[in-house]
């Protein structure tokens, strides 16, 4: 017997399935293809079935169904909250990069209005820059600058919301390098389904593309770290053993996103073995 | 095919994604579509009215959006859901494409929706394009073509891809297809080819 999504067919002759796109969509699911015996059905055979008219109508019919399943699947993905944790870190990059693009070229700017800024500004942080240039007379220009405080306000609340989203959903990962880190790289791996199948080597590297591709056209050394560099455990770490933090975080990172994806619950004893792991990797040999 | 003034267009109700028109057809940009590139090179093998194709890796279905214009009826397969919901939204207005959300190289989930078809077409990036093609030539009528866009950078970044063509094209002929044509699309994409084969 051959099982079609309208029916199935078989020595007797053909028993057409009736029922809705959600009814043919569940009996779909259910169908195991064997694709050594498999052949694809003509549409003549639904018509004889007596479960389409003619050419246009079995279309009609399938692409009912199809649709169906599409707008199920996408509406599935978008509502796994990973998917927004994702948006949100995006979001958050992106107003990193808007708001120093837009201080540079503020400070540039106040520098023809006051020239003796320029040496003072080198050690500002670009926080007091802003708090300087907001006494600026100029309407058009403190607008500006009214902008980005406003702008910065936002971020700080949108990577409050990312942390705590991120101890939620990948709590884990989280409590392994922190909410932010982790949420980038679920944001790198596309999803937390995808970071759950990467191996930890993957994970060491994930935000260091331009170096590995380098390293693997030409040889150049292999990157350490991509993304975990941000945890002050890797960065802070010596020179010499810091590859080797990255690698046994990375490690545990690998376990901790499978945990968080299949579990979905926090794991108090591996968190403990892990931090332990990490920090033995850190001290000196 | 139909050429006006040697712009390669189709027949068709325009404004899917923002494409030219010229004289009432759309402008089929061979810049942005592997497959438009592979007929301005001068092609082997021709869409007819009547041929119903199998199309893996739609993405936004612009190209199948065209493919649809010559075609009896378009079988599209898409795994990703952001390009997806493009894809739906082309083919709700084109009664002749069935966009099908699933994963080309899992051929087993969406066969039971599927009749024989004429052209097996493929633009995936996967590393194994082959193993994928050879799994869904069942589709295909005895006297069916397939028709592959091969990413050589997907297969293989650090490879020649003159070597990951010739090692593509060895794979092919061991499984069910027999090589009628390949050729680079150069000065259209950079580092993909186009292999036409004829069903063992």
């Amino acid at each position: 017997m051959q099982s079609y999504w309208f029916g199935d067919i078989d020595g007797e002759g053909c028993h057409p399935f009736v029922g809705s796109p959600a009814d043919q969509a569940a009996r779909l699911e259910s169908i195991d293809t064997d694709m050594a015996a498999y052949i694809p059905v003509a549409w003549e055979d639904a018509v004889r079935c007596g479960f389409a008219k003619d050419r246009g109508d079995y279309l009609q019919k399938l692409r009912n169904l199809c649709f169906f399943i599409a707008e199920a699947k996408i509406a599935e993905h978008f509502t796994s909250r990973d998917i927004e944790l994702v948006q949100m870190v995006r979001m958050l990059d992106e107003l990193d990069d808007v708001i120093n693009l837009l201080t540079e070229r503020a400070v540039e700017w106040y520098r023809t209005k006051n020239p003796s800024f320029s040496r003072k500004y080198r050690s500002l942080s670009g926080r007091r820059v802003i708090q300087v240039m907001k006494k600026e007379r100029d309407r058009a220009f403190a607008e500006i600058i009214a902008d980005i405080e406003k702008l910065q306000e936002s971020r700080t609340r949108l990577m409050r919301d990312v942390t705590a989203l991120a101890d939620t959903v990948i709590p884990n990962c989280s409590a392994l390098i922190g909410g932010l880190v982790a949420a980038r790289l679920v944001s790198r791996a596309g999803s937390l389904e995808e970071l759950s199948r990467l191996p930890g080597s993957s994970i060491q590297v994930l935000g260091a593309q331009s170096a590995l591709f380098s390293h693997m056209r030409t040889g150049s050394p292999s990157p350490k770290h991509g993304i975990i560099f941000q945890h002050r455990r890797v960065h802070n770490a010596d020179r010499d053993v810091r590859g080797r933090v990255a690698r046994v975080l990375a490690a545990k990172l690998g376990i901790a996103a499978r945990i968080d994806y299949f579990r979905q619950e926090i794991d108090q004893d591996f968190l403990n073995a892990s931090q332990e792991a990490v920090d033995r990797a850190g001290e000196g040999t | 095919m139909i050429w006006i003034d040697g712009v390669l267009v189709s027949e068709g109700k325009g404004g899917v994604y923002g494409e030219k028109m010229l004289r009432n057809c759309r402008i089929w940009d061979p810049y942005r579509s592997k497959l438009a590139a592979y007929y301005h090179k001068g092609c082997g093998h021709e869409l007819r009215k009547d041929d119903v194709v199998l199309y893996l890796g739609a993405a936004n279905g612009t190209t199948v959006s065209h493919v649809a214009d010559y075609t009896e009826c378009v079988y599209a397969v898409e795994f990703a859901p952001r390009p997806m919901q493009d894809l739906l939204a082309v083919a709700a207005k084109r009664k002749n494409i069935v966009p099908i959300m699933a994963d080309a190289s899992r051929p087993e989930w969406y066969a039971p929706l599927l009749e024989p078809v004429d052209l097996l077409y493929m633009d995936v990036a996967d590393p194994d394009q082959i193993g994928i093609a050879s799994r869904n030539s069942v589709f295909l009528k005895q006297s069916g073509i397939a028709l592959l866009m091969l990413k050589t950078r997907s297969i293989d970044v650090r490879s020649d891809p003159g070597d990951v063509l010739a090692e593509s094209i060895a794979r092919l002929e061991e499984s069910d297809f027999v090589i009628q044509e390949t050729m680079w699309l150069l000065p259209y994409h950079q580092d993909h080819a186009a292999i036409l084969c004829a069903k063992k």
